[in-house]
């Protein structure tokens, strides 16, 4: 019996479930030529089993949404729901071809991608990293004769600082974009990323400045008790600044290159050290 | 040592996992893996507290230096998931092996030092070996293709689920590989070099990685943004006078 023989099955929400939990993995097959493509048919296969139970309407959709996606892995929920909607109208004998998935496919996946790589990857990353360093600081030293408890405090403040936004954003994607399959330009215009992209670059700034107090004030102190090989203060200041100009420098040539940066960094310092 | 290490291969093979497969619960930050990996190798009863104030000093030097602002495809092949894994797992088995031939360690901090250096070449190197999976990601897409054409589903989700597994081992292999390796390495050069450790080196050469670290973190969060350092200088202001304030209370 094909389709067309067959009442349409409309999806359940543990259909779009199943999906949006195989989003996960989306980047396992992650490749130049069609980036997420795999991942994306991959995720997508609960839904087709359940709209396509004739082989050649499967077969036909598995080759389509291996096509070429580039989105953004926390938003790629959004495209998701989206693609699943149309496929199940598609199925349902709406005229729609597949040609429209995938326009509406690349309608949703390179704005968000836009919108995406900057909040999460340039900004709440980052941001989320220097909070856990701020840890550090924030639940202050342990008794020495006891165990060092920021060792499983300071990653979580990490973990709950990025989570606290990239979960639920994963979560209310696939059912927000399969709602608005009809109007992607509507969901794109919904999200308010580039607004608090700017309060959290703000933020970012404004711990850094946390960040450098508390390091000159346990500087302060390390020197005052003369611990740690640091010597007196002026003289622990003065390879600190040394530091930072050199790999200032550096970076400003080659932005992207922190590790070799640092490494470069590293044997200098300690060519430099064996005249002291 | 060897279930400290297979411990830390299990701990490699997640964070790859969660960096490269798309799970992004940023597991793979270098102070969560530098963190997890401390908590899970015993370096001996007597180092314990140590073990653990170790990792957190080299995950937060290689949060600061390998956080990157640029996006994924700007940025240097580096495999940052697995570097504050291998880093901590050689400091703190380092410091379990080395300390009775290492006469100056500077408060622990000799062994930082060589953690943060451990997690920058095993950022190079693991780098190197995701080239591996890319290979495998290139060859399994094209059977990939080729399933979904044919509608196999039941193969398609295997070959998937295979390069979820390959990404696994990899990583599991990887950190296994380079943390024996960069151990077996600062085991082998630093008893020659004792010598000229000393406490006022190891403090100038701390001190100037901390200096970069400030400078890699300042490109990170203040270079580019709009009125960067007037929020900077609102921070530090800020935290000085809470700082103080704690202080005159005696807090």
């Amino acid at each position: 019996m094909t389709d067309e023989a067959m009442p349409p099955r409309p999806l359940r929400a543990r259909d779009l479930g199943a999906a949006g939990s195989r989003l996960l993995h989306l980047q396992a097959l992650l490749t130049p030529d069609r980036m997420q493509g795999p991942g994306f048919a991959f995720s997508l296969v609960p839904v087709l089993r359940r709209l396509y139970p004739d082989h050649e309407r499967f077969a036909e959709a598995m080759a389509r949404h291996t096509s070429y996606v580039a989105t953004h892995p926390v938003l790629a929920g959004y495209v998701l729901g989206a693609a699943a909607r149309l496929e199940e109208k598609r199925a349902a004998g709406d005229p729609i071809d597949g040609d429209r998935i995938d326009a509406l496919k690349r309608a949703l996946a390179s704005p968000l991608a836009a919108i995406g790589d900057p909040f999460f990857w340039v900004v709440l990353r980052p941001l989320s990293g220097l909070v856990g360093v701020l840890g550090i600081a924030l639940f202050g030293a342990a008794d020495p004769s006891m165990p060092d408890v920021r060792v499983l405090l300071c990653p979580l403040l990490l973990l709950l600082t990025y989570n606290a936004v990239a979960l639920p954003t994963r979560w209310r994607g696939v059912g927000a974009g399969f709602a608005a399959a009809e109007s992607p330009a509507d969901l794109l215009r919904s999200l308010r990323f580039a607004d608090w992209r700017e309060v959290l670059e703000r933020g970012g700034a404004l711990m850094y400045g946390a960040l450098l107090a508390l390091l000159a004030t346990g500087l302060h102190a390390a020197t005052m008790s003369g611990g740690a090989g640091l010597g007196p203060a002026g003289a622990a200041l003065l390879p600190l600044a040394l530091g930072f100009i050199a790999a200032r420098a550096f970076l400003r040539r080659r932005a992207a290159s922190n590790v070799e940066t640092t490494l470069i960094v590293i044997l200098l310092a300690a060519l430099v050290s064996l005249a002291l | 040592m060897i279930t400290d290490f297979l411990r830390i291969a299990f701990l490699g093979g997640m964070l790859a996992v969660d960096r490269t497969a798309g799970w992004n619960l940023m597991l793979s930050q270098p102070l969560v893996a530098a963190c997890l990996a401390g908590a899970l190798v015993h370096p001996g009863a007597e180092w314990e507290l140590w073990a653990l104030r170790i990792p957190i000093a080299v995950g937060a030097l290689l949060q600061l230096l390998l956080t990157n602002a640029a996006l994924p495809a700007a940025q240097k092949s580096h495999d940052t998931a697995t570097a504050g894994a291998v880093g901590s797992t050689v400091a703190v088995l380092g410091m379990g092996h080395l300390h009775a031939v290492m006469p100056a360690s500077a408060g622990g901090l000799l062994w930082v030092l060589l953690g943060v250096l451990s997690g920058l070449v095993a950022a190079v190197l693991g780098g190197w070996v995701q080239g591996l999976n890319r290979a495998g990601a290139a060859a399994d897409s094209r059977r990939a293709v080729a399933l979904a054409a044919a509608g196999d589903a039941a193969g398609y989700e295997r070959l998937y689920l295979g390069a979820l597994v390959r990404i696994f081992t990899l990583g599991a292999l990887w950190t296994w590989c380079g943390s024996l390796v960069l151990l077996a390495a600062a085991l082998a050069i630093l008893p020659h070099l004792a010598e000229f450790v000393t406490v006022r080196r190891i403090g100038f050469v701390f001190a100037v990685l901390l200096g970069a670290a400030v400078a890699t973190a300042y490109e990170t969060h203040v270079r580019g943004v709009k009125g960067g350092l007037r929020w900077t200088a609102a921070g530090a202001a800020a935290t000085a006078a809470l700082l103080l304030t704690l202080a005159a209370e005696g807090t």
